[in-house]
């Protein structure tokens, strides 16, 4: 007769507990949104665009290594939500991936496969005693040679999705709210309204007005291929242009 | 298959004689999306619900009906995650069958290596139990055939079975519709019927998959544009 819950290692490993859930994965999902900070990932016509907030603790830090978008090749963005340090473990064994495969196959490493890699490693981590699952949300954007732009999202779990658009982080849930009603009938924006669906709906969600220099935006266009982070100006011309427009 | 940093296995008996793991296991597949299979004489069908978190998921970039050979289709109940380690593994055996032997690998050979797999991961140091149960739909030369495989590795030969949150009611039903000679578009037919039976909201060919296999010995999904001739039904 059981004793309800393995002697309590369900909470400390990932074992089942008698619900058949996973604890510590959804623990893992809690540390995500315990970072309070919310990404958001839009998919156009031509372009994805993703959005996150730049929260930075201390005035003397230097801003510039204050990030979660990270480029994993010329052509691949990943942008990490949760815990910095897994951030980095998990883009450091990307860009090693995303390498390896470029000098094996002899082409790029295509989105979903990258997205496919790192939830296949993801889902180690639930099975396996060892390793703990890591606290990161990714989303990793990129233009498909056959599919098109494509944004995907990777998660402690193990899943990884294609989406339309979708978010990730503290206030998720009223993110993709807002992200459905806009998205329902099936809009094919172009990569002005890519950016600035992005950056409204973070705005809209957490109820304030951004300065250029409190977001980040990461982008990848059909037409230029190459992911790019955008420069405050970049973002300025945004941010101007959305408010012009409500 | 065990992890050296632990070398005792997390699955042990209890007091009573179960493997609670295993049980707790079994409690995840039922939790998950329905999904089920039906034996005809000339093929196989398997069938799953695609309920997928939000409009917003592009539901093309998600396949739950996966092929392991050429003659061979599998669909799951329970983790995602897992299910793909499986079909990874299932693969590569059957692969390495084919080098050997220049033959595709049987049905019952392949059930009984993954089945294998999954309970390696019962026993081995530092892993837990799988979270899914597999339905594997194949036709060889011992002609049509449908396996179940539990995480404890256990499997079976069905006629037809369900897995997932509707077992019992699919299960009831498929018992009443369930004829021995059935022909494969009769068993595509009951099959679309059955996931009807337990679906919640409104069934439409973006939020079910089906496979089928018939005597070309082809396992394909089906292109759903012939679901308004079914459901109307």
């Amino acid at each position: 007769m059981s004793r309800g819950s393995g002697a309590g290692y369900d909470r400390h490993i990932t074992i089942f507990s008698p619900e058949g859930r996973l604890f510590q994965v959804e623990y893992a999902f809690k540390a995500v949104k315990a970072t309070a900070i919310t990404s958001i990932g839009v998919r156009g016509k031509d372009s994805v665009c993703v959005v996150t907030q730049k929260k930075v603790p201390d005035k003397l830090l230097d801003q510039t290594c204050v990030t979660h978008l990270f480029p994993i090749t010329k052509y691949l963005g990943l942008l990490a939500t949760g815990n910095t340090a897994d951030a980095r473990s998990l883009v450091h064994q990307a860009r090693n991936e995303a390498a390896e495969y470029r000098f094996k196959f002899g082409y790029e490493m295509p989105v979903d496969v990258l997205s496919r890699w790192i939830a296949d490693k993801s889902q180690v981590y639930t099975q396996h005693a060892y390793m703990r699952p890591l606290g990161v949300v990714a989303m990793v954007l990129g233009i498909d040679e056959e599919k098109g732009p494509q944004l995907y999202k990777c998660d402690p779990a193990g899943h990884f999705f294609g989406h339309k658009a979708t978010s990730a982080g503290l206030k998720e849930q009223e993110a993709i709210n807002f992200l459905e009603k806009k998205m329902k009938n099936d809009p094919a924006f172009s990569y002005e309204e890519t950016v600035q669906t992005a950056v409204s709906a973070l705005q809209s969600v957490l109820q304030e007005d951004f300065k250029a220099t409190e977001i980040e935006v990461g982008v990848v266009r059909s037409d230029d291929r190459v992911f790019r982070v955008l420069s405050s100006e970049e973002i300025d011309e945004h941010l101007t242009a959305i408010s012009e427009r409500d | 298959m065990g992890d050296s940093q632990y070398s005792f296995s997390l699955t042990t008996f209890s007091p009573s004689g179960k493997l609670v793991q295993i049980e707790h296991a079994l409690t995840a597949v039922g939790s998950g999306q329905t999904s089920l299979g039906i034996k005809a004489s000339n093929g196989v069908v398997i069938a799953t619900e695609k309920k997928l978190p939000s409009i917003l998921v592009d539901e093309s970039s998600v396949h739950k009906i996966q092929s392991l050979t050429p003659n061979i289709g599998v669909v799951y109940s329970g983790m995602g995650p897992d299910f793909r380690v499986l079909v990874r593994k299932s693969r590569k055996q059957a692969e390495q069958y084919h080098r050997l032997y220049k033959e595709p690998i049987p049905v019952t050979q392949l059930v009984r290596e993954t089945a294998a797999v999954m309970q390696e991961f019962t026993q081995s140091g530092g892993v837990r139990p799988f979270g899914v149960s597999l339905l594997v739909a194949g036709y060889d030369d011992k002609g049509p055939q449908l396996y179940q495989v539990d995480p404890s590795g256990s499997y079976f030969s069905w006629k037809a079975s369900a897995m997932g949150k509707n077992v019992s009611n699919a299960k009831t039903f498929l018992e009443k519709r369930y004829v021995e000679e059935m022909e494969l578009d009769d068993a595509v037919h009951t099959a679309i019927l059955t996931l009807k039976e337990g679906f919640e909201g409104q069934i439409s060919e973006k939020n079910i998959e089906i496979g089928i296999i018939g005597e070309k010995k082809e396992f394909r999904q089906v292109a759903l544009f012939i679901f308004p001739l079914c459901v109307s039904a």
